[in-house]
């Protein structure tokens, strides 16, 4: 049966595998080396055929070496080169690593702070505390960011947060634990970043940058599994921070670099693929393994960003609620969701790519902190501004279905121009204000374009996620303030 | 002729039309100056850009991100440009604003269904750009 009369070839060859999963047959182009599977319900599906992603992550499944299937969350939407919202797993030696399928903003990712009080208890003072993060967390370079000289740059992109930590005094030893593979990808080398990486990076630490990255203060609004709750320290009507960002112009000039040394070398290896931006190399190539020394080490870069966010957030929760308020806020835990990893599963070391997808492994897992091993790792999925965002759990669906993934937001639904047109920056910062959301951003163009409705349902979005066993949801956030870069 | 921003999910999808291959990398820098500019007024300044690539798009390409690399670096928004192209090789001498504080909006320039072709009426660019 059909899925779709959506218009795209693509969106045609679409067929229903069960209640959650829709599958394009390796069979619908001559170049498709494996299935095209993307979760997602009905309704999600028509949304989805409206772009142009599913023609993308057939291109994906053209990838040398790809196994299994070219995935995709229930939020994908249109990117560049791999749709955001994908997932693909090769093999090495032969199978490829593709630095657009990590994307430009290297780890960019999540990361959700606990304050040691409600949104009851912190009442007024909510403003007041929005207003002295926005002031602490700048967009870009400048006076509140973190200036390094190159021997400490050298370290953040060896150690990540640790050397933040260690050697600045910049957060705790608890913050690294409760981070993704501990804030530090294993065979980091700053030696494979170029000077001009180096230069973009070397002012950019604390940074939000802007587009989609923002700061988040809200209110857990609704526990579903107490038990995981618990364990990630979370509790109804508690306080939270939760911070997007990335690897800022270091990340970006890595990806820029090595996406152009592949696409000169892919004649070598012989690899022809049907858009350019999905250049690639053998994973046991010197492109492909520099890339992934020189991808860690910008990976490592962005955990150390959202780790000096993380202490200008302390220092503004110290000035409006005290001393006490910022030592008892706690980190639940950091996610990554653009990034290459190697990984095994089903007894097979590969190589997985999550483009706009967050890793989702499930209790038991050798690789999530001691303190979450019986619950599973939690998952953060941003809303839009003015909805709701989910902590998950990892569950073993996940390992089966989806290389321990799961996704990473609503997934865009409109272009920024689309969003521009059905609202204005002041009608939409009035809308937010009168539902009683404190909102602080430069400029209502790009408030516009992060409208509400320019995102999926993020509840359909996540209901999919737990109807596909991936995860389970643990806890709704409500949003009570935004800052926008 | 000219250029304009087509709807894309994700990203910006910018679209140019000129008179000229060169006339297509300065009315790019047009868009992209558009962009990033946040009307601060820094202090006049040039910078001088020169680029070789695999191909005429790709040096396309390589143009947008040496511009995103001047924004981040030097706060460059480019303003007059004066172009020479020889195949897939550059030379560009930019006048602009210096420390003009632009928008770090553009991450980079993408290769995703990039076209740069000559037609009947002139010379036409796709451009997809990560935002």
């Amino acid at each position: 049966m059909s899925a779709t009369d959506g218009a795209t070839p693509a969106a045609r060859a679409l067929r229903h595998v069960d209640e959650v999963v829709w599958e394009i047959p390796a069979s619908a182009r001559p170049d498709m080396r494996v299935p095209a599977r993307v979760f997602a319900d009905a309704a999600l599906v028509e949304a989805i055929a409206q772009d142009r992603s599913l023609e993308q992550l057939e291109n994906v499944a053209c990838l040398p070496g790809i196994v299994d299937a070219a995935l995709a969350m229930p939020d994908i939407h249109q990117g560049y080169g791999f749709p955001v919202g994908g997932v693909a797993a090769t093999a090495p030696p032969d199978g490829v690593v593709s630095p657009g399928g990590v994307g430009y903003d290297i780890n960019c990712g999540v990361r959700l702070l606990a304050l040691p009080l409600t949104a009851e208890e912190l009442g007024d003072r909510r403003e007041a505390l929005v207003h002295e993060i926005s002031r602490a967390v700048p967009a870009r370079a400048g006076k509140h960011a973190l200036e390094l000289d190159r021997a400490e740059l050298v370290d953040v992109l060896r150690e990540g947060p640790r050397a933040l930590v260690d050697r600045r005094g910049l957060g705790t030893a608890d913050d690294v634990e409760r981070t993704e593979s501990g804030g530090c990808l294993a065979g980091a080398d700053p030696s494979l970043v170029s000077e001009r990486a180096l230069e973009r990076g070397r002012r950019q630490l604390g940074t939000l940058g802007s587009g989609n990255h923002f700061l988040e203060l809200q209110r857990v609004e609704e526990v579903f599994d107490r038990r995981a709750a618990g364990r990630f320290g979370l509790a109804e009507g508690q306080a939270t921070v939760l911070v997007h960002s990335g690897s800022r112009g270091l990340g970006h000039q890595v990806c820029t670099d090595y996406v152009r040394r592949m696409d000169a070398a892919l004649a070598r290896y012989g690899i022809r693929l049907p858009d350019r931006q999905l250049a690639c190399a053998p994973l046991s190539s010197p492109e492909g393994r520099q890339y992934l020394a020189a991808m860690a080490a910008a990976a490592n870069f962005a955990w150390a960003n959202r780790q000096a966010m993380t202490h200008a957030i302390r220092e503004s929760v110290a000035r409006v609620l005290g001393r006490d308020a910022a030592d008892g806020t706690r980190q639940v835990y950091d996610v990554a969701h653009n990034v290459a990893k190697l990984e095994t599963h089903g007894g097979r070391e590969l190589c997985v790519h999550r483009k706009g997808a967050t890793r989702a492994f499930p209790a038991g897992s050798k690789d999530i902190p001691e303190a979450f091993r019986d619950v599973g790792q939690p998952v953060f999925v941003p809303g839009s501004m003015g909805t709701s965002s989910f902590v998950l759990a990892g569950e073993p669906g996940a390992m089966e279905r989806s290389f321990g993934t799961a996704c990473h937001g609503a997934g865009r639904r409109l272009s920024r121009t689309g969003a521009r047109r059905r609202i204005t920056g002041g009608e939409l910062r009035r809308e937010l204000e009168a539902a009683g959301i404190v909102v602080r951003c430069p400029t209502n163009k790009g408030l516009a374009e992060e409208a509400p409705f320019a995102y999926k349902d993020v509840d359909q979005v996540v209901s999919v996620i737990a109807r596909a066993g991936l995860a389970r949801r643990v806890a709704r956030l409500r949003p009570l303030g935004v800052v926008k870069g | 002729m000219g250029h304009r921003f087509a709807d894309h999910t994700g990203e910006v999808e910018l679209l140019t039309e000129a008179g000229s291959e060169a006339e297509i990398f300065a009315e790019v820098a047009r868009a992209f100056a558009e962009l990033v500019d946040r009307g601060s007024a820094g202090r006049p300044g040039r910078r001088h850009v020169a680029l070789r690539a695999e191909d005429r798009a790709a040096l396309l390409v390589d143009w947008v991100n040496e511009l995103v690399y001047l924004a981040e670096v030097d706060g460059f928004v480019p303003g007059r440009a004066e172009i020479r192209i020889d195949g897939a090789t550059l030379d560009a001498s930019l006048t602009g604003r210096l420390d003009a504080a632009p928008a770090n909006l553009v991450k980079a320039a993408t290769l995703s269904g990039l076209e740069f072709e000559e037609g009947p009426d002139g010379w036409r660019a796709r451009l997809v750009l990560d935002v």
